[in-house]
């Protein structure tokens, strides 16, 4: 069987896998690029994997931070933490199809503040998509969402965001022989798909106002959709599409750089302030003691290089 | 195409709308019409006397109408250009929701078909009618007669189904309330807005119908 057959085989399983995703809520994990290439959890020199190193050396609250009443008692009590995630996105929630476990660095961030409260890294997911989160929060489905969340002024009036933890920017995915689209003011008069309701469906009209926007559910699709000529460019944040690029390097490339700022919070419901307060407290502490760009190295790093980010200033984006 | 995020009110939005509403009409109305001429179709296969086509017709409705229309959708919008088939976004909406509801469309006039006393095309046989022309001239205009009521039914069902075109990201009624939700985050006002207006359309089709059958029907 030839390179070609084998390559389009198994690219048409992957639109049969997007369709069966859809209808199980996008619960099943099938990721276009198939590999594992974009969760990294390699092994350590003493046996320990960084992320498990992560994880020991993650904090745990005392019980002074958790007054009884408060939601973390609460949390505590119940002895795991309900988290809204992703489970396709290879660099920051991934679920390994196989093993049913989390990788990435959102999905680390949740068992870290699980392990905060209750004391061991126990997690429930919930999965939520872009059209969920806030409503996940506000009937208390989940404690907190943390799924590449996007802090901005609109969302805060739904829900309260702790951070930010991360900051990232809109990124522009093409064909890898695509040329002539190398900044978003580029995209004039050119198909961009985007994920439904992500917050770059509104930013490509700002910087290229003739563009036409496709929008579709999940990255996957996008990523489909642009691999097929549906659209010229995809884009997302760099996260996301930087995966994606990670996982299909012979197919799509990044081009340009970020081109808005895309700050990172944790969802929590509007209704709870003090809980707020205390996850934007345990962030300070693990910004202070290393952990968070340990966490970073261990994920994002592991997959892309380079050195660490500082980590963005509590409560320094309007809405957070 | 979306207007401007300036403003970024819902009121800003009012002619993107009117655009959904003008593509859930066409994806809706073309796909049941092909829908009702495929349909017909196919339930002319399977009251035929020929073992393939009726074994066409029988496979074609049990595949079609037992696979999620969403799945047809995706299979359309992601699968085909695998094959090297591409069709546009609102081909795919199109194509998907006829071939899906052809299958329902032919199971209707099938059993409207049924409702055609033998006898009658005994008699039309006995006076040198050709099988077509029995078809033609005496069973369907019977058949069809029979069902304008189930067949109103799956047309307020191709209007309903439409709204899974937004998943291959049209821009019906749905898609639009995708759209406009990204850039004014209200979502109770945008989604029971565009529920209002399926509601509406699924009304008219409702009366639309029933003045049809009343003008249509056979007394027998």
């Amino acid at each position: 069987m030839t390179v070609t057959s084998t390559a389009t085989r198994y690219r048409r399983f992957a639109a049969i896998g997007i369709a069966g995703a859809l209808l199980t809520g996008g619960a099943t994990a099938c990721s276009s690029g198939g590999s594992s290439g974009g969760s990294p959890q390699p092994a350590g020199s003493g046996g320990v994997s960084p992320v498990q190193k992560v994880l020991d050396n993650a904090p745990v609250a005392s019980a002074a931070d958790m007054p009884a009443g408060s939601v973390a008692a609460q949390i505590k009590a119940r002895g795991t933490l309900d988290v809204g995630g992703t489970d396709t996105s290879p660099l920051f929630s991934f679920k390994d199809p196989t093993t049913g476990t989390y990788s990435g660095f959102d999905a680390l961030l949740g068992e870290m503040l699980a392990k905060y409260i209750t004391g061991k890294p126990a997690v429930q997911h919930t999965q939520v998509t872009v059209a969920t989160r806030e409503t996940l929060l506000e009937n208390h489905t989940v404690d907190v969402v943390i799924a590449t969340y996007t802090i901005t002024p609109k969302r805060a009036k739904l829900v309260s965001f702790a951070g930010p933890y991360f900051d990232d920017g809109q990124a522009i995915l093409v064909r890898k022989n695509q040329t002539g689209i190398d900044k978003p003011q580029d995209l004039d008069g050119k198909t961009v798909v985007t994920e439904t309701d992500s917050t770059a469906a509104a930013d490509i009209k700002k910087f290229a106002p003739t563009a036409k926007v496709l929008l579709l559910d999940t990255n996957d699709e996008c990523l489909q959709a642009l691999e097929q000529r549906r659209a010229d460019a995809y884009v997302l944040d760099q996260s996301i599409v930087g995966g994606d690029a990670l996982q299909n390097p012979g197919k799509v490339k990044v081009v340009g750089s970020t081109f808005t700022v895309e700050p990172y919070g944790i969802g929590v419901p509007k209704d709870e302030p003090a809980f707020k307060a205390f996850v934007d407290n345990w962030l300070r502490k693990i910004y202070a003691d290393g952990e968070w760009t340990a966490l970073w190295k261990a994920t994002i790093g592991a997959a892309i290089g380079g050195t660490p980010p500082t980590p963005p200033t509590i409560g320094s984006v309007s809405g957070s | 195409m979306l207007a401007r995020a300036a403003g970024s009110s819902l009121a800003a939005h009012t002619g993107d709308f009117l655009h959904g509403i003008l593509v859930t009409l066409e994806i809706s109305s073309v796909g049941f019409l092909l829908a009702l001429i495929a349909g017909t179709l196919l339930a002319i296969f399977r009251v035929s006397p020929l073992l393939p086509l009726r074994g066409f017709g029988t496979a074609y409705v049990e595949v079609f109408r037992n696979t999620p229309l969403l799945v047809l959708l995706l299979l359309m919008f992601f699968g085909l250009p695998e094959v090297g088939v591409t069709f546009g976004l609102l081909s795919s909406a199109i194509l998907g929701l006829g071939f899906y509801e052809a299958a329902f469309v032919c199971e209707a006039v099938r059993s409207g078909i049924n409702t055609v006393p033998p006898g009658q095309v005994e008699a039309a046989r006995a006076i040198g009618l050709r099988h077509w022309q029995v078809l033609l001239e005496v069973v369907l205009p019977q058949a069809l007669r029979a069902v304008v009521q189930p067949l109103g039914n799956l047309a307020i069902a191709a209007v309903l189904n439409s709204s899974l075109a937004a998943a291959i990201g049209n821009t019906d009624i749905t898609g639009t309330a995708n759209h406009v939700f990204a850039d004014v985050v209200e979502p109770i006002p945008i989604y029971v807005g565009a529920g209002l207006t399926y509601l509406a359309l699924s009304l008219v089709i409702g009366q639309l119908t029933g003045v049809l059958e009343r003008r249509l029907v056979i007394v027998r």
